[in-house]
């Protein structure tokens, strides 16, 4: 069968989706924030001193809201999409003019 | 996901730093080389470099309610080698510490080696080990990704655990919590990375297979019998 691979990965990532949407339905408290505030918030738990005062060693320019962040999340994102198009373009034009 | 700045000890912070740094290095050069060598091999690197900086901005969602982000650097380790991966991940995680407040610059070093160090060396040898045994090439991919990706958080839990042993527990007792976070939100996302970036070695295959059997990644037999199917 042709499309045999692409079937699977379809079907991986429809069972993913199925898995987070199971989540949210039997846990309708989870938060779904990052690994890395729930590992942290457990740092403070062990060493008993508040997340608040974990000061940054060196200082660091944080997004000033949600949206920026996500804005420069999908600037990212655009500039490895850019890229990957752009080189299998060139992979795909090549093979059709060889 | 990373450690987030000020989460490390001064001391540790030093330590991944020193630990990381000679590889990046050493991965410059090796880069260097191969773009000054091999022109060739520009698309592909530019491929493996997209991804990971493609993957590594998606925070996906997990069974364990919380949020976690796959690193794509499997590709890159079994095409480039852990080395120059090694680069690329210094970089996406560079532009993450200074433009996202993911992951700061003291912390770098130890994020650097848990998903631009560790991740993608195991990777590496998990594809040595296959790449010349029965198993299909796509498997190989498979493993080598999904498990490159998983062993990037084992590594975290690992940072975190020695500079943070429990009290009662010690270091085995922090190292479990901390794997419960990082480890077990990962397995689902490692899984979905290593079927899409199989999926996206596929097209590589069929698309430039010579370039991929110049470069040794796999035997010539096996490309070919890959081809025809």
């Amino acid at each position: 069968m042709r499309y045999q691979f692409e079937l699977i990965v379809g079907i991986i990532i429809i069972l993913f989706i199925g898995i987070f949407l199971y989540t949210t339905s039997i846990n309708p408290d989870a938060e779904f924030s990052g690994t890395d505030t729930v590992g942290s918030a457990i740092v403070s738990d062990i060493t008993g001193i508040p997340e608040e005062d974990m000061a940054p060693l060196i200082p660091q320019w944080v997004p000033p809201s949600g949206e920026v962040e996500a804005c420069i999340f999908a600037l990212q994102a655009a500039f490895g999409g850019i890229v990957l198009g752009l080189c299998f373009g060139y992979l795909l034009a090549q093979r059709k003019t060889a | 996901m990373h450690i987030m700045e000020g989460f490390l000890p001064p001391v540790w912070a030093a330590i991944w730093w020193i630990i990381a740094l000679p590889v990046v290095m050493y991965g410059f050069v090796q880069l260097k080389k191969v773009v000054d060598e091999n022109r060739d091999t520009l698309p592909l690197l530019g491929i493996c470099g997209a991804l990971i900086f493609i993957l590594s901005a998606l925070k996906l969602p997990s069974v364990t309610g919380s949020c976690s982000h796959p690193t794509g650097t499997g590709l890159s380790a079994i095409v480039f080698g852990p080395y120059i991966t090694a680069v690329i991940g210094f970089i996406v995680l560079l532009f993450q510490s200074l433009f996202l407040a993911h992951g700061g610059l003291s912390t770098l070093g130890a994020n650097t080696f848990s998903m631009a160090i560790c991740g993608p060396f195991l990777g590496y040898y998990v594809y040595r080990a296959l790449k010349d045994s029965a198993i299909n090439m796509y498997i190989t991919v498979f493993l080598a990704v999904a498990l490159a990706d998983l062993f990037t958080y084992v590594i975290t839990a690992l940072e975190l655990a020695l500079a943070y042993p429990a009290q009662a527990t010690g270091f085995m007792g922090s190292f479990v919590t901390f794997l419960g976070v990082f480890a077990v939100t990962q397995i689902p996302l490692a899984i979905l990375e290593g079927a899409i970036l199989a999926l996206v070695f596929k097209y590589i295959v069929n698309l430039k297979p010579d370039i991929l059997m110049k470069m040794g990644i796999f035997s010539e037999e096996k490309i070919k019998a890959a081809m025809e199917k």
